[in-house]
């Protein structure tokens, strides 16, 4: 989506004398807060051939409505390859807080399938500069193609908390618009596209066979888009949930179920199932995720359509250390090594390695080198100094 | 069918009690130790006003899935934390009246900290730092905490010389 320039500095300039009138400020303080992040990145991508500076804003407003409801919006602004600036509505939603431990949701939310959509993808909390490959762009290109490439969906969510002992066990289910069948892309667009939500689950035309195609790397197959829109292409919702269990403050392991419904007629189902740990240590940090996608499809077989479904999986695990609590000379620098791999369909494999150095709690410099290989396709390698902030 | 079952379940999920009582037994502090870093590095109690905290927090418990009540309570240890130092004449006969594990209790140390094996594991535990980095470290941190790690996320607290000298002198005898 791309907004005129000239309402962007409108929207901007009211931002700011909302947050900065002292008369508004004094009357509205406990109400309404301006927080957010943003980032400057130079990455060198060797196969889209690119060697440029960007930039992102991504403010977030908070509106405390009184005790029980509070309003959250999050948009981000970027500049395409062509000047034109780029925004997009992360998420913009009501929460009704219950009771203590049960909290309501409505609009449009991050989705709680897993951790890195909900809570690790701002870019001053994901330890490395890109996105783990098994969930997309979001924000930056890449080269392996994602199992599950959503962030946020409209529709509603309920959370509840409990404590047990020591433990805590979190709940959440959502039911949302869900995903749709894409129409035929031309190969252009597929080929230079990365950040639009699309999952490429090869679900194979009418005449495909999906015993021919266990080994993957078809073509040509329908794709399924998962941005959020205000509408949906049937009647079936896609609902789903993360059910965790966290012993704090050390670790949080969850698990997640997905299934909507992507063809006008409803037939057609994506199921995806994940699997999510954190561990926290005072020297490390190790997150992962593991996803698993079937996919159904029309396929014909002795001249009768049937349904069947293609299979997907893949992971991704984390591990920043404090290499500063080892040698203090090296204050608040933090090694990162993070390891993915999609399988069956579009396999390919990544290497990341990075050096963070945080200025104070909410502003890092990032470096990093990922080196993806791709079984089916150019291989891709990655340099990329990144500096986020939180604000 | 299907949408059926989905509001019954959804029903059934909400109508569940929590099998523990409301109020939190944690410390505002301890909730910060295990909440904040799960995810990023805790920010600065002092970056944003406590009426501003107040704004944010609902926004972090969904976030977090923090519960009312623990929100409650960290909020009333930012509270504490921001608060100015209220500067105290030392005199020998206060000095004595000033109790370490008060002082402990007060700034929720233990909520990040371990001492005599009780306490978070957000920050380093307490027992030894005076014998290994010496007095005058413990004194400039306690006083000033990104001086030697800027992503520390140990709140600057208003605790006075007095309060400082009595923990000093309660590590060392540990």
């Amino acid at each position: 989506m791309r907004l005129h320039k000239g309402v962007l500095h409108a929207m901007i300039f009211v931002a700011g004398m909302i947050t900065s009138s002292p008369l508004l400020a004094s009357e509205t303080t406990d109400r309404f807060v301006f927080v957010g992040y943003g980032d400057v990145k130079y990455e060198s991508a060797d196969v889209a051939d690119t060697d440029a500076f960007s930039a992102r804003f991504v403010p977030i407003f908070l509106f405390s409505l009184n005790d029980k409801m509070h309003v959250e919006a999050e948009l981000e602004f970027g500049l395409d390859e062509n000047g034109e600036t780029e925004t997009e509505l992360e998420y913009a939603d009501i929460h009704y807080f219950l009771n203590d431990n049960t909290t309501l949701t409505a609009g449009k939310f991050l989705l709680p399938f897993g951790q890195f959509s909900a809570n690790w993808h701002p870019s001053w909390i994901n330890r490395s500069i890109w996105t783990p490959g098994v969930y997309g762009a979001h924000g930056s290109s890449q080269a392996m193609d994602p199992l599950l490439p959503i962030l946020s969906d409209v529709g509603v969510a309920a959370q509840q908390v409990y404590q047990v002992g020591s433990a805590k066990v979190f709940v959440d289910v959502f039911m949302t618009n869900g995903p749709r069948s894409e129409a035929a892309h031309d190969e252009e667009e597929i080929e230079d596209d990365h950040d639009d939500l699309i999952a490429r689950f090869f679900a194979p035309s009418a005449a495909a066979d999906p015993d021919s195609e266990e080994d993957g790397h078809g073509e040509a197959f329908p794709e399924v888009e998962f941005e959020a829109t205000s509408s949906d292409n049937n009647s079936n919702k896609a609902f789903g949930g993360r059910l965790a269990i966290a012993l704090l403050p050390s670790i949080e392991i969850g698990t997640s179920y997905y299934q909507g419904a992507y063809d006008e007629q409803g037939q057609l189902d994506i199921t995806a199932n994940g699997f999510d740990i954190n561990f926290i240590s005072t020297h490390a940090i190790i997150r992962g995720e593991y996803i698993k996608t079937e996919t159904d499809s029309f396929v014909e077989r002795d001249h009768e359509q049937t349904i069947d479904s293609f299979s997907r999986n893949g992971w991704f695990l984390q591990g920043t250390f404090f290499v500063g609590h080892a040698f203090q000379s090296l204050g608040s620098t933090e090694l990162v090594l993070e390891y993915a791999e999609t399988n069956k369909i579009e396999e390919a494999e990544r290497w990341m390695v990075g050096v963070n150095y945080w200025l104070d709690p909410r502003s890092v410099i990032k470096v990093g080198y990922e080196d993806t290989d791709v079984v089916e396709g150019p291989d891709d390698t990655r340099f990329a100094v990144q500096f986020s902030y939180g604000f | 069918m299907n949408k059926k079952l989905i509001i019954c379940a959804l029903i059934t999920f909400i109508s569940l009690p929590n099998l523990a009582d409301d109020e939190t037994t944690l410390s505002g502090a301890e909730l910060i130790n295990n909440n904040c870093a799960r995810c990023h590095n805790s920010r600065p109690v002092r970056e944003f006003s406590i009426s501003e905290w107040r704004v944010i927090m609902p926004h972090m418990r969904e976030k977090a899935h923090l519960t009312g009540s623990e929100v409650k309570a960290i909020l009333e240890f930012m509270e504490i934390a921001s608060s100015p130092a209220q500067p105290v004449e030392v005199t020998l006969a206060k000095s004595l009246t000033v109790n370490p594990r008060d002082v402990l209790t007060r700034y929720g140390c233990q909520g990040c900290h371990q001492v005599q094996g009780v306490g978070g594991s957000l920050g380093p535990a307490l027992d030894d730092v005076i014998e290994g980095k010496g007095e005058a470290f413990f004194i400039k941190k306690v006083k000033e905490p990104q001086f030697n790690n800027a992503a520390s996320a140990m709140p600057q607290m208003p605790i006075t010389d007095e309060e400082i000298a009595a923990l000093v002198d309660y590590l060392n005898s540990l």
